[in-house]
C-alpha cells in the first residue's frame, strides 16, 4: 500500500482551520452542557453519583463529538465538487500513521479514564456503607408493589415512605413475574426477580412526595403484562420523627 | 472456479446427457415468468426478492411504529388499549430487525458478494434459494399470528420468562414468536454457511485477503457472527417452545428454573444481533464513501481489523443488558470494561471515514449524503451507548426510553439510513436506471429530521423516567410535550418512505428517457461497477484477474510520474460487454421452494394439531430427497464454449446454444 504524501489540497491550513473551530466550538458546547440540566428531580446520594457520572461523561464526549462534526463538517462544505473528471480526484492518502495511532491512543485512554472513574469508583461508590439502618421488603406483582418494613412487620401497599438521610436497604423480589423496582428521583433499579431476594442501596436526602415531583415513585420498569404502565406507587421522604410517627400509625 | 455445483459436461460440443435418477426429476429451464422466479438460484434474483420483501415489512414494521405513536402522542392514549398495545409493539420490534433490516442487507449480501469478489454465483446456488425461501415462509407464518394465533406475541422482543410463559401470556402468540423466529434461524445459518463459503473458495485468482472489498469483508464478519449466534437463541427458543407446547419445564421458577437463563441466553445472540446489524452497513459506508469523496478508504486493514475485533468483542458485552437484574457486581464490573472497550474498534471506524472524506473531492450525491448522515446518527448513538457501559449511569437508563433512543439511532439512524442510501447507490447497477437525485435528497432530509424529531427527544424522555413499554402515561408525569413532538417525528419518517416509493415508481417511468448510467455512474471503486448495468445473468464475461485492492478503479486510473491521477482507460474500455454465451450456469431448481413451504406447516402442527405437521413433515423431507435426486444439471441443456469456470480446454464459441 503506497504511503503517498498528503496532496497540496490538504496541507496544513485546513487543519489550523478545524483546530480553531473545534477548540472554540467545544468550549462552546463544554459551557452549554454546564448550563443545562439533563436530569429530573434527583433526591438521594446515589442519583448525585449517577448525574456526576453522566455529566462526565457527556463533558469528556463533547470535544469527541464535536470533532466528528467539525471535521465532517469542513469536509462537505469545502471538499465538494460536482464529480466526474479524473483530475478532479483527491490525493490517494492510504494511511497517516500518526494521526490514526494518536486517535487509537487517546480513545482508549478515555476509555481506561472512564471506566476506572467514574465507572469502577460510582459502582464501588454505590455499594460502599453495607451497613443499612433499615430494611425494607419490596414484592411486585402484577400489578402492585408491597412494602414490609423489617423490624415492625408494618406492611404497605401502593405508597413507599422513608425517612431522610436513613441508609435504606430494599430487599426485592417478585411473585409472579419479572418486575424492576425503579425510582427515577433516586435514581435506583433493580428487578424483582420471582424466587430470588436482589438488593439495592438508597440514601434519601431531600424532604419530598408525589406531589412535589413526580418522579418521586416507584416505577415499575421491567414488562410484566397489560398493568405495567400502571404499576406504580408513590414516593414520600419525610423527617426521621414524622417516620416514626408514621410507622407508629400504620403498625397501629 | 466460479460454481461449486459439479459442471454437467467438459470438453465436448456434444450435449452429455446426466444421470436421471429414478428417470422422473429433471430441473426446470427457467424463462421469463414467474415460474422463472419461484425456482431461480440465481443470487441476483434471490437478492431482488430479499429487497422486495424486506421494503414490503418495512411498511408492516413503519405501521406497527405509526400505531405505537399514535396511541402515545397524548396522556392517556385511547388508540389501543394495553392487550394490543404489547402485541404491536413486540411485532414492531420483530418485523423491523428480523424482516426489514436483516432481510435487506442479505439483499445487497447476496446481490453484491458474487460479483465484488468475481465470481458467477454463491458457493451454493440452490441453498441461497432455500435460505430465501424459509426466510419469507418464516416471516409469513411470524405475521401470520395476526390471524390465526390469537394476536402476535406480547412479550416484547426479547420476551423474557417467565412472563413469555404460557400462563402469563395464554394466546399463542409467543408460540408464533418461538417458531417463527425458529425457521427464521434456519435461513440464516444456510445463508451464512453459503456466503462464507462463497468469501473462502470462490474470490477471482489474486483477490487476496487485503484487496477483498470492504463490504464484502464486514458481510463476512457478520456471517460468522449469525453463524455462533444463531445456535444460542436457536436453543433458547426450543425450551421456549417446549415449555408452551410440551409442558417442559425449562424456564418455570416455580419449579426450580433460574429466571435469568432467558435473558443470558437471549443476550449472548442479541448483543452479537447488534453488530449483525449494523457491521453491514459499515461495509457499505467504506464502499459509498470512498466512491464520492474521489480518494481510496483511508486506512483499508484498519477498517478491516476493526471489524473483526468488533466481531470478537461482540461476545463479551452480553451482560450489559442485565446490569440492574441482580447479577454480582463483578459481573457488571467486568462487562462495563467490555462494552467501554469495544466503543474503541468502533470510533476508529468512525475516525477512517472522516479521514477519507478529509481533503477529497466530494460529490454529495443521494448515497454519499445518507452515508454520511447515517455516520453522523451512528456517532449519536455511539455516545449515548458508551453512557451505558458505566452502571451507575445505566442504572438509572436501562429499560427506559432513554436506550428506546439510543438503539434506534443505531438501527434506524445507522442501520436503515445506510442501507436505504444503499439502495441509491446499487439501483442503478441492479435495474439498469439511476433513482430520481432530487427526491432522493427529499428522502434524506425528511427521514433525518423526521428520525431526529422522533428518538432525540426519547433521550430526554428516559431521564425523565419514561419506562419502555408502557402503554400509557398519565398527564402529571411530565411526558407529554416530547411524545408529541417523537410522533410528529414518526409521521415525518413515514412520509419521507411515501417519497422513496413515489420516487421508484417515477425513476422507473422517467428511465427511458434519460441517458443510459452505463456499466459505472458513480466512477466507482469495485469489481461489480465493470459489468453492465443491469448485470447480465452469468455476472462476467471472463473472470478477472485480480492485481489490487480497488481493482476496477485501477483499470480506469494510473499515476504519472508525478503521483498525479490520471485516467487510462474509459468505462467503455474497461468495463465488459456482458455478451458471452455459453456460459455454465447452475440450473433452476423447485425443491427449495417445496423444503421451505413444509416448515410453517409444521410450525402450524405444532401449535394446532399435530396431524397438521404431517403434510409439511413430509413436503420438507420429501422435497430434500426430490433435491438430493435431482440431476446436477438440466440434462437437455448444451454446454458450451465457456470453462474459465472449470478447468477445461476452452473451446472456440463453436456452440451458440442459450445460456443454461
Ligand atoms: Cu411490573
Amino acid at each position: 500500500m503506497t504511503d503517498q504524501k498528503e496532496g497540496s489540497s490538504s496541507g496544513s491550513k485546513p487543519v489550523i482551520v478545524v483546530a480553531v473551530v473545534w477548540a472554540v466550538l467545544t468550549i462552546a458546547t463544554e459551557i452549554l452542557l454546564a448550563s443545562i440540566n439533563f436530569h429530573p428531580y434527583g433526591a438521594s446520594r446515589e442519583a448525585r453519583i449517577s448525574d456526576d457520572a453522566f455529566d462526565f461523561l457527556m463533558y469528556l464526549a463533547a470535544p469527541i463529538f464535536v470533532f466528528v462534526i467539525v471535521a465532517v463538517g469542513y469536509t462537505v462544505i469545502f471538499n465538494r465538487s460536482k464529480g466526474g473528471d479524473a483530475d478532479e480526484d483527491g490525493p490517494p492518502i492510504r494511511d497517516h500513521k500518526v494521526f490514526t495511532r494518536t486517535w487509537l491512543l487517546i480513545s482508549t485512554a478515555l476509555a481506561i479514564l472512564v471506566i476506572i472513574t467514574p465507572g469502577f469508583t460510582g459502582l464501588d461508590e454505590l455499594r460502599a456503607e453495607p451497613n443499612p439502618d433499615m430494611v425494607i421488603d419490596v414484592r411486585g406483582e402484577r400489578w402492585n408493589w408491597n412494602f414490609t418494613y423489617q423490624d415492625t412487620g408494618v406492611e404497605t401497599q401502593d405508597k413507599l415512605v422513608i425517612p431522610v438521610d436513613t441508609r435504606i436497604l430494599f430487599r426485592v423480589t417478585a411473585a409472579d413475574v419479572l418486575h424492576s423496582f425503579w425510582i427515577p428521583a433516586f435514581r435506583i433499579k433493580i428487578d424483582a426477580v420471582p424466587g430470588r431476594v436482589t438488593e439495592t442501596m438508597v440514601t434519601a436526602e431531600k424532604l419530598g412526595t408525589f406531589a412535589d415531583d413526580e418522579t418521586s415513585r416507584v416505577q415499575c420498569a421491567e414488562l410484566c403484562g397489560v398493568g405495567h404502565a400502571r404499576m406504580w406507587s408513590e414516593v414520600e421522604v419525610m423527617s426521621k420523627a414524622d417516620f416514626d410517627a408514621w410507622l407508629t400509625g400504620a403498625g397501629g | 472456479m466460479a460454481i461449486v455445483e459439479k459442471p454437467l459436461s467438459i470438453g465436448t460440443s456434444e450435449p452429455v446427457l446426466a444421470d436421471r435418477p429414478l428417470g422422473v426429476l429433471t430441473r426446470p429451464k427457467g424463462g421469463n415468468g414467474w415460474r422463472d422466479w419461484l425456482s431461480t438460484v440465481d443470487h441476483k434474483k434471490i437478492g431482488i426478492m430479499y429487497g422486495v420483501a424486506a421494503m414490503f415489512f418495512f411498511v408492516v414494521g413503519g405501521s406497527e411504529a405509526l400505531l405505537i405513536r399514535s396511541q402515545l402522542a397524548v396522556p392517556n392514549g385511547q388508540v389501543l388499549s394495553a392487550d394490543p398495545y404489547n402485541q404491536v409493539y413486540t411485532m414492531h420490534g420483530l418485523t423491523m430487525v428480523f424482516l426489514f433490516v436483516m432481510p435487506l442487507a442479505a439483499a445487497f449480501a447476496n446481490y453484491l458478494i458474487p460479483l465484488q469478489i468475481g465470481a458467477r454465483d454463491v458457493a451454493f446456488p440452490r441453498l441461497n434459494a432455500l435460505s430465501f425461501w424459509i426466510w419469507i415462509s418464516g416471516a409469513i407464518f411470524l405475521n401470520s399470528t395476526w390471524l390465526v394465533g390469537g394476536g402476535g406475541a406480547d412479550c416484547g422482543w426479547f420476551c423474557y420468562s417467565p412472563n413469555s410463559g404460557v400462563v402469563f401470556s395464554p394466546s399463542h402468540g409467543v408460540d408464533f414468536y418461538a417458531i417463527g423466529l425458529l425457521i427464521l434461524g434456519i435461513a440464516s445459518l444456510v445463508s451464512a454457511v453459503n456466503l462464507i463459503t462463497t468469501v473462502i473458495n470462490m474470490r477471482a485468482p489474486g483477490m487476496s485477503w487485503f484487496r477483498v472489498p470492504v463490504f464484502t469483508w464486514m458481510m463476512l464478519v457478520t456471517q460468522f457472527l449469525l453463524l455462533f449466534a444463531l445456535p444460542v437463541i436457536t436453543v433458547a427458543l426450543f425450551f421456549l417452545m417446549f415449555d408452551r407446547l410440551f409442558g417442559s419445564q425449562f424456564f418455570n421458577p416455580d419449579t426450580g428454573a433460574d429466571p435469568l437463563l432467558w435473558q443470558h441466553l437471549f443476550w449472548i445472540f442479541g448483543h452479537p444481533e447488534v453488530y449483525i446489524v449494523v457491521l453491514p452497513v459499515f461495509g457499505i459506508f467504506s464502499e459509498i464513501i470512498p466512491t464520492f469523496s474521489r480518494k481510496p478508504l483511508f486506512g483499508y486493514s484498519f477498517v478491516v481489523f476493526s471489524g473483526i475485533a468488533i466481531g470478537f468483542m461482540g461476545w463479551g458485552v452480553w451482560a450489559h443488558h442485565m446490569f440492574v437484574s441482580g447479577i454480582g457486581p463483578v459481573s457488571v464490573a467486568a462487562f462495563s470494561l467490555s462494552t467501554m472497550f469495544i466503543a474503541v474498534p468502533t470510533g476508529v471506524k468512525i475516525l477512517n471515514w472522516i479521514a477519507t472524506m478529509w481533503g477529497g473531492k466530494i460529490w454529495f450525491a443521494t448515497p454519499m449524503l445518507f452515508s454520511v448522515g447515517a455516520v453522523t446518527m451512528f456517532t449519536i448513538g455511539g455516545v449515548s451507548g458508551v453512557t451505558h457501559s458505566l452502571a451507575p449511569v445505566d442504572t438509572q437508563q436501562t429499560d427506559t426510553y432513554y436506550i428506546v433512543a439510543h438503539f434506534h439511532y443505531v438501527m434506524f439512524g445507522a442501520g436503515a439510513l445506510g442501507l436505504l442510501g444503499a439502495c441509491y447507490f446499487w439501483w442503478p447497477k441492479i435495474f439498469g436506471h439511476m433513482l430520481n437525485e432530487r427526491l432522493g435528497k427529499v428522502h434524506f432530509w425528511l427521514a433525518t429530521i423526521g428520525m431526529n424529531l422522533t428518538f432525540g427527544p426519547m433521550h430526554i424522555l428516559g431521564l425523565q423516567g419514561m419506562s419502555r413499554r408502557i402503554d400509557t402515561y398519565s398527564s402529571g408525569f411530565g411526558f407529554a410535550l416530547w411524545n408529541a413532538v417523537a410522533t410528529i417525528g414518526a409521521f415525518t419518517i413515514a412520509t419521507s418512505l411515501l417519497v422513496f416509493f413515489y420516487n421508484i415508481w417515477k425513476s422507473k417511468k422517467d428511465a427511458p428517457n434519460l441517458p443510459d448510467p452505463g456499466p459505472d455512474p458513480w466512477d466507482a471503486r469495485s469489481l461489480e461497477w465493470m459489468l453492465p448495468s443491469p448485470t447480465p445473468e452469468h455476472n462476467f464475461d471472463e473472470v478477472p484477474e485480480i492485481n489490487g485492492l480497488d481493482e476496477w478503479w485501477h483499470r480506469k486510473y494510473g499515476y504519472d510520474d508525478d503521483g498525479n491521477v490520471v485516467r487510462i482507460a474509459t468505462v467503455e474500455e474497461a468495463a465488459q460487454k456482458g455478451d458471452a454465451t455459453n456460459v455454465h450456469l447452475p440450473s433452476p431448481s423447485f425443491w427449495p421452494l417445496v423444503v421451505a413451504i413444509g416448515m410453517p406447516l409444521i410450525g402450524y402442527g405444532l401449535i394446532f394439531n399435530l396431524w397438521l405437521a404431517v403434510p409439511g413433515g413430509l413436503a420438507t423431507a420429501g422435497a430434500l430427497f426430490a433435491w438430493a435426486l435431482e440431476p446436477a444439471d438440466d440434462p437437455d441443456a448444451h454446454h458450451g464454449g465457456s470453462h474459465d469456470d472449470h478447468e477445461a480446454p476452452a473451446l472456440t464459441g463453436a456452440d451458440t446454444n442459450e445460456e443454461s
